[in-house]
């Protein structure tokens, strides 16, 4: 029955999906369309509706398919086993904490600068990505990398490179 | 034209920065989990402010250097350092077990300068004659052309086709938000003005590709995979001896070929190339029954495929603005940066740019070759470097790039969202390329359907014959893309049932 046993995957992005689709479909109503001269028999709803329309369809049949696919599990005696969450989030800590760090990263970065955002985010994410065991001798290292890269990127980038990475708080200093 | 395309690329700092790239693509291709893409992501934003030609030859350097690259742990680590050398490690690995490490390496670096030559070759050669033809193209061919493009999608989605599809459509659904094609109304903005020119290539590609791979090695940190890498990577002399070499050139030129042909088709690249070719060298050999237990067959087949595909995927690329695959929808963004817009016109508007990019070529293969051949053991080094440094400096390089795209930081928020979006897509055992493809051609798709639709009471669509050409090709693809899909799916439960049992 292993070939059944991947129903989750099936099942959970299926309904996702689907999901995603109808609120997509809802929206296009509300787009302005051009019905003056020049205008084209085909309207800017159209190819949003085919999109959101294939879509759908593909969401539900995914999702569909997972139901069928459980279903034909416990057909054969094989025990559904129940969701653990703690178990799931745990297993994938370090990846929650990476879109955590990243999200804070970019979310920050405007107000606070690049160069003290990317400090924090750099020495923030070698931990995370350094063994539990490893992290009192990666403490050091990882400050170096961080300050040196944020400081060289800041200085090539936005004085040699011409991109406008946000000063935030270094204003303050005339950087 | 060719003269200044020459000329530009023959300058002094134009030939570091393609020496520079090369050396970085190879080290990056040579990694296990980075890839020439996040090598191109990583240099995107240092080229911001170079001529088009420069930049754009730093790049082109970085993809040479990232595809050869992946030979180096494909033979001593046993992993492909990239997707492009998976067939590399069938014979290559074996061949180094032997103790011939270094003429499995010699043998892959001189086949993989032979393979982009004849990709080269190709790519001046048929770019003109595919632009030339391409003119002729109206609404009805472009509409088509996405049409048939699209249909690829089924062909490379492997087993699971719905999600092949899922894939594709979602990008072509990411397409629609800014203005609309033809009347420029806003769709999907929610009144925000960064909205307005819809989500940009590079912060998408940047997302799926690199934020992932990110993600992809947190999910490890726990297992501490530790890797054993062979040392003896000498290379005496290229490896190998000269009859050899002679023997192995048939070979070369058909594995070569297949990787030019897979690589023009889109949404096909290097990873698939390589495995067919070496089939076909396999099936066609005198003695196939070698093949696995290390020869120098299996390498050459394997790697003048996946760079002759290099060469391929930059003719569709050129000529009419469709990338072949992950790496050159990140050179598209790469051009489009520089303000060159692939397609048709690009030789009469930008004919010195692209002369460039065929002479950056050349340039880097060379390098290519020189570096691989005579600094092999300080690529073997860099194997060892440690990733939880080196992957959080690539994200804040991919944040850099993001920003530099439009002076933005707007653009990072998307480029964390899609990062995640792909993160889940990967998890839910949905394929990230077909995305791109829908995301660059659903745009083309839509424009040219409506004006078609404007067209279609003065202009049949019979008056087209390459949009019925197209059409049918694109059913041919489909009918055949379903039947084997459906067959591999039913061969995958007959595995799975027969493992079962055996069980």
């Amino acid at each position: 029955m292993k070939k059944h046993s991947n129903y989750r995957v099936d099942i959970i992005p299926g309904i996702v999906i689907a999901l995603f689709a109808v609120a997509y479909l809802a929206l296009v109503p509300g787009i302005q369309s051009f019905t003056g001269m020049g205008s084209t028999p085909l309207t800017n709803h159209f190819v949003p509706y085919l999109w959101g329309g294939a879509l759908l369809v593909l969401g539900l049949y995914v999702a569909v398919r997972g139901f069928r696919k459980r279903a034909a599990f416990i057909k054969a005696g094989e025990k559904i086993e129940k969701f653990d969450l703690k178990a799931a989030v745990n297993e994938k800590l370090e990846v929650i904490a990476s879109f955590v760090a990243l999200t804070i990263y970019v979310a920050l970065m405007n107000v606070v600068g690049f160069v003290p955002m990317t400090i924090i985010y750099l020495v923030a994410q070698i931990l995370i990505l350094t063994p539990k065991h490893d992290w009192k001798k990666t403490y050091v290292p990882a400050l170096i990398v961080a300050v040196v890269c944020s400081v060289l990127f800041y200085y090539i980038f936005r004085y040699h490179l011409n991109v406008l990475l946000p000063q935030g708080i270094l204003s303050a200093f005339g950087f | 034209m060719i003269l200044e395309g020459i000329q530009a690329v023959l300058q002094p700092m134009t030939i570091l920065l393609i020496a520079i790239g090369t050396a970085v693509g190879i080290i990056f291709g040579s990694i296990p989990g980075l890839t020439a893409t996040m090598a191109i992501v990583m240099f995107l934003p240092v080229t911001y402010s170079m001529a088009a030609s420069q930049g754009i030859s730093m790049l082109v350097a970085l993809y040479i250097g990232g595809i050869s690259g992946g030979l180096i742990s494909a033979i001593l680590l046993n992993i492909p350092g990239t997707p492009s050398s998976v067939a590399t490690c069938f014979d290559g690995k074996p061949m180094a077990d032997k103790g011939q490490a270094g003429k499995a390496l010699g043998t892959g670096v001189v086949f993989s300068f032979f393979g982009t030559l004849i990709g080269i070759a190709i790519l001046v050669v048929l770019t003109p004659v595919l632009c030339d033809f391409a003119l002729k193209f109206q609404a009805y061919e472009y509409c088509a052309l996405a049409i048939f493009s699209l249909s690829m999608v089924i062909a490379l989605t492997g087993h699971d086709m719905p999600k092949g599809l899922i894939s594709a459509v979602i990008g072509a659904l990411l397409a629609t938000v800014g203005l609309a094609p033809i009347d420029s109304k806003p769709r999907f903005t929610f009144g925000m003005f960064q909205l307005n020119n819809g989500f940009a290539l590079l912060v998408l590609l940047i997302g799926l590709f690199a934020i992932s791979e990110v993600m992809k090695y947190a999910e490890d940190v726990r297992k501490e995979i530790k890797y054993t890498v062979n040392e003896d990577a000498k290379i005496k002399g290229a490896g190998f001896s000269l009859k050899e070499g002679i023997a192995q050139i048939p070979n070369g030129i058909v594995s070569a070929l297949i990787g030019v042909a897979i690589g023009i088709l889109p949404g096909i690249g290097g990873g698939v190339s390589c495995m067919i070719s070496y089939t076909v060298s396999k099936n066609t050999s005198k003695h196939p029954e070698l093949y696995g237990t290390g020869i120098m067959d299996g390498v050459v087949a394997s790697e003048a495929a996946n760079n002759g595909t290099i060469g391929g995927a930059m003719i569709p690329l050129l000529a009419l603005g469709i990338p072949g695959d992950a790496v050159t929808a990140m050179l598209l963004g790469g051009l489009q940066v520089h303000n060159v817009a692939p397609g048709p016109l690009i030789y009469v508007k930008n004919g010195a740019v692209v002369y460039a990019i065929f002479c950056a070529m050349v340039v880097s293969a060379i390098f290519m070759m020189i570096f691989m051949l005579l600094g092999m053991r300080a690529f073997v080094s860099v194997l060892k470097v440690p990733k939880n440094y080196l992957l959080p400096v690539v994200i804040v390089l991919c944040g850099i790039g993001a920003i530099g795209n439009a002076n933005m930081v707007f653009d990072t928020y998307c480029m964390v969202a899609f990062g995640l979006m792909s993160y889940l897509l990967i998890k839910s055992k949905v394929p990230t390329v077909p995305m791109i493809l829908g995301f660059i051609l659903g745009p083309t798709f839509e424009e040219n359907l409506r004006r078609v639709s404007q067209l279609a009471s003065s202009d049949k669509f019979f008056n087209h014959p390459i949009f019925m050409v197209l059409i049918a090709a694109t059913v041919l693809v489909v009918i055949f893309s379903v039947r084997s899909n459906i067959r591999e799916a039913k061969k995958a439960e007959l595995a799975a049932e027969d493992a079962e049992k055996s069980v």
